[in-house]
């Protein structure tokens, strides 16, 4: 579509949002989400950040945000979220500028938004809250030690359930299913197709799902230098697939051309580590393989 | 009974250095506490984990205040006042270095009262500083000198399996050559006194009046203070651009680093801010014109 500002990647923005001095790993994917997202948005944005590792963004007195930053309770950002934009709606009618408003964001992890603050957020959705809602997944409780969550793909070992038996839930589909202005999903290492969905969903109003993978050199133990490759692999072996919902239709926005192989992105990772030693796990392999290519199979020409 | 801190960085294992050494310990017949302190686990920001072993049970908890042993996995972290390594420090204690530089320095430079010794790491490549652990474990258990080697290499053996093979058996290299270097310091380090709670000092108790929730409540009222908080501290490789080969492609480098460290100027030279770049090296890994390359942090001139 022609209507975006980001055409081609020198037309990314040159100034940063953040400043230094964040308290996140080095290396970590979701503070790299959140510069690029917010460098899109601009400081007119007001995030709301369930109990995660960003609930440490911000610790008194030191802040790298330009804007306003509200702390909740891990299942409860959405409703966080609803106080925010029924505040500024309240002063807009009292008579407050409207360049004043401000962009409601939650900032959640995936624990909480796979899990816990699903209820919250799909209230939110069916009341047609105006606001964004980011999730960074890093596919675990990352804060607390990478414990598995509803993200946690099939396979990953985490530090609460050995290696995984389940399936990461679609939260991309629960939010599509309540038809909301805009769901989208992101990563940090194709910044051109995460600006222009950024820059798509700030001109909707409405209930936004802005759905980022967010590789975790902590929690899924690969070298922090990594980061940008373990999303590009993520991309190319089609297991994180890039899309966007708008006006009731979904449109892959990146399609691999030929596949990688998952265990081209697996080996990277030492969370997979036992699918490859002492011996390779075969059967474990093959049935993450088969469920990206029945994802792809079911895609009109895929 | 023993009282043993490990100081190191987020990623630099000595929260399995405590659990090698509490392991090798309760396998010499001690009962043993092994704990990292906890916090939200961030690789690269300062951390620390405690052992406790005695003859008899343990009936102290947290945080070790009077160790018998120190262990400083990097010296960089000396300069750090927020790590608080020599806390509790008296002339009983002793201080192990491991690094670069001579037991002398750090002598002179940190005035201690006990006993410091410097153990150098040059078995150790840039790649697997994750396996200091075991090289620390190994160390801390000869400056013991009441656990066998096999009984360390038994507690690799038992805490490292997870990783798989090859770790293992790195692992029990180092904890082996961290034994062998300090061979002529076995049993230098001498058990402290048992303390009772009521040789405990009480806490220095400030009595806060209760105020009103908008007094109580800590509230930032200016955005991008955490420019104050030096995450450069972090760093133990320098990414260093070289400007000749350049090619101004800040979207790459300055739009993937993580923490908003690299600033662009008008003709698109990227700059970075060293005060808090995390030395992740992502923009090493990703940039096209293969204009960075990284230098050890200790002897770059800052
Ligand atoms: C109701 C509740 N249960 C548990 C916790 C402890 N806790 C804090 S952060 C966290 C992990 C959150 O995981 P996620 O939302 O994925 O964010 P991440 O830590 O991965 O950034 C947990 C379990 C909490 N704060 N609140
Ligand atoms: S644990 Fe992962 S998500 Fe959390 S701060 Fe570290 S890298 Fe980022
Ligand atoms: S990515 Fe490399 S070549 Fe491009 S601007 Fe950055 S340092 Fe220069
Ligand atoms: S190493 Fe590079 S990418 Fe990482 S924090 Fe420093 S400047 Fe940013
Ligand atoms: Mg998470």
């Amino acid at each position: 579509m022609s209507e975006t500002a980001f055409v081609r990647w020198r037309d990314l923005p040159r100034g940063r949002q953040l400043v230094g001095g964040a308290p996140m790993c080095a290396g970590c994917s979701g503070l790299e989400v959140l510069h690029q997202v917010l460098d899109v948005l601009g400081e007119k944005t007001v995030i709301i950040n369930s109990a995660g590792c960003m609930s440490l963004l911000v610790s008194y007195p030191y802040s790298p945000l330009r804007g306003s930053w509200l702390y909740t309770a891990m299942a409860s950002a959405a409703a966080g979220a609803q106080g925010m934009r029924d505040a500024l709606d309240l002063r807009l009618a009292q008579g407050m500028p409207a360049e004043d408003d401000l962009q409601v964001m939650v900032l959640s992890g995936d624990g909480a938004a796979y899990g816990m603050g699903l209820s919250p957020a799909s209230g939110a959705i069916e009341r047609g809250l105006d606001f964004i809602y980011l999730v960074y997944d890093n596919e675990g409780y990352g804060n607390t030690g990478q414990q598995q969550s509803d993200a946690t793909p099939h396979g990953a070992h985490t530090a609460s359930c050995g290696s995984y038996r389940g399936w990461k839930k679609d939260l991309f589909a629960i939010w599509v299913a309540h038809r909301p202005a805009y769901a989208a999903t992101l990563i940090g290492s194709e910044p051109l197709d995460l600006a222009r969905k950024v820059d798509k969903a700030a001109r909707l109003k409405g209930p936004r799902l802005l759905l980022a993978l967010a590789p975790c050199p902590t929690g899924w133990d690969f070298d922090a230098s990594a980061t940008v490759e373990v999303g590009h692999l993520a991309v190319k072996t089609g297991i994180w697939p890039l899309k966007e919902y708008v006006d009731g239709r979904i449109t892959h926005t990146k399609v691999p051309r030929e596949r990688l192989p998952v265990e081209d992105y697996l080996v990277r990772q030492g969370r997979f580590r036992h699918l490859f030693e002492p011996r390779r796990d075969e059967a474990r392999l093959g049935e993450v393989q088969a469920a990206v290519d029945a994802y792809w199979a079911e895609l009109p020409g895929g | 009974m023993y009282r043993i801190r490990f100081h190191g960085r987020g990623g630099q294992g000595m929260k399995t250095a405590s659990r090698i050494l509490g392991s090798a310990l309760f396998l010499a017949g001690y009962e043993v506490q092994d704990a990292p302190h906890y916090g939200a686990e961030r690789r690269g920001a300062p951390m620390h984990a405690v052992v406790r072993a005695a003859r008899g049970p343990i009936q102290e908890r947290g945080f070790v205040d009077r160790p018998d042993l120190v262990v400083v996995a990097d010296e960089g972290l000396l300069a750090e006042a927020g790590a608080a390594i020599l806390q509790g420090l008296d002339h009983h204690s002793l201080l192990l270095t491991v690094g670069r530089e001579p037991a002398a320095l750090w002598q002179d430079r940190l005035r201690l009262a006990g006993p410091v010794l410097a153990l150098a790491d040059a078995v150790i490549a840039a790649g697997e500083r994750h396996f200091l652990g075991a090289f620390c474990a190994g160390a801390a258990a000869r400056l013991l000198g009441v656990v066998a080697l096999a009984c360390l290499l038994q507690a690799v053996d038992d805490e490292v399996a997870s990783f798989g093979e090859a770790a293992v058996a790195r692992s029990r290299e180092l904890a082996e050559a961290g034994w062998r270097g300090l061979e002529e310091h076995a049993g230098s380090v001498g058990e402290g006194s048992a303390a009772g709670a009521s040789g405990q000092a009480p806490p220095d108790w400030i009595e806060l009046q209760a105020e009103a929730g908008d007094l109580a409540a800590p509230s930032i009222h200016g955005g991008l203070s955490s420019i104050e908080v030096r995450t450069g501290l972090w760093r133990t490789q320098r990414p260093v651009i070289d400007y000749a080969h350049c090619r101004r492609c800040w979207w790459v480098c300055s739009e993937f680093c993580p923490d908003s460290a690299i600033s662009v100027d008008a003709d698109g030279t990227p700059t970075i801010d060293y005060a808090h770049c995390k030395g992740c090296l992502v923009c090493l890994a990703q940039c096209p014109a293969h204009a960075i390359r990284a230098v050890p942090e200790r002897g770059a001139s800052s």
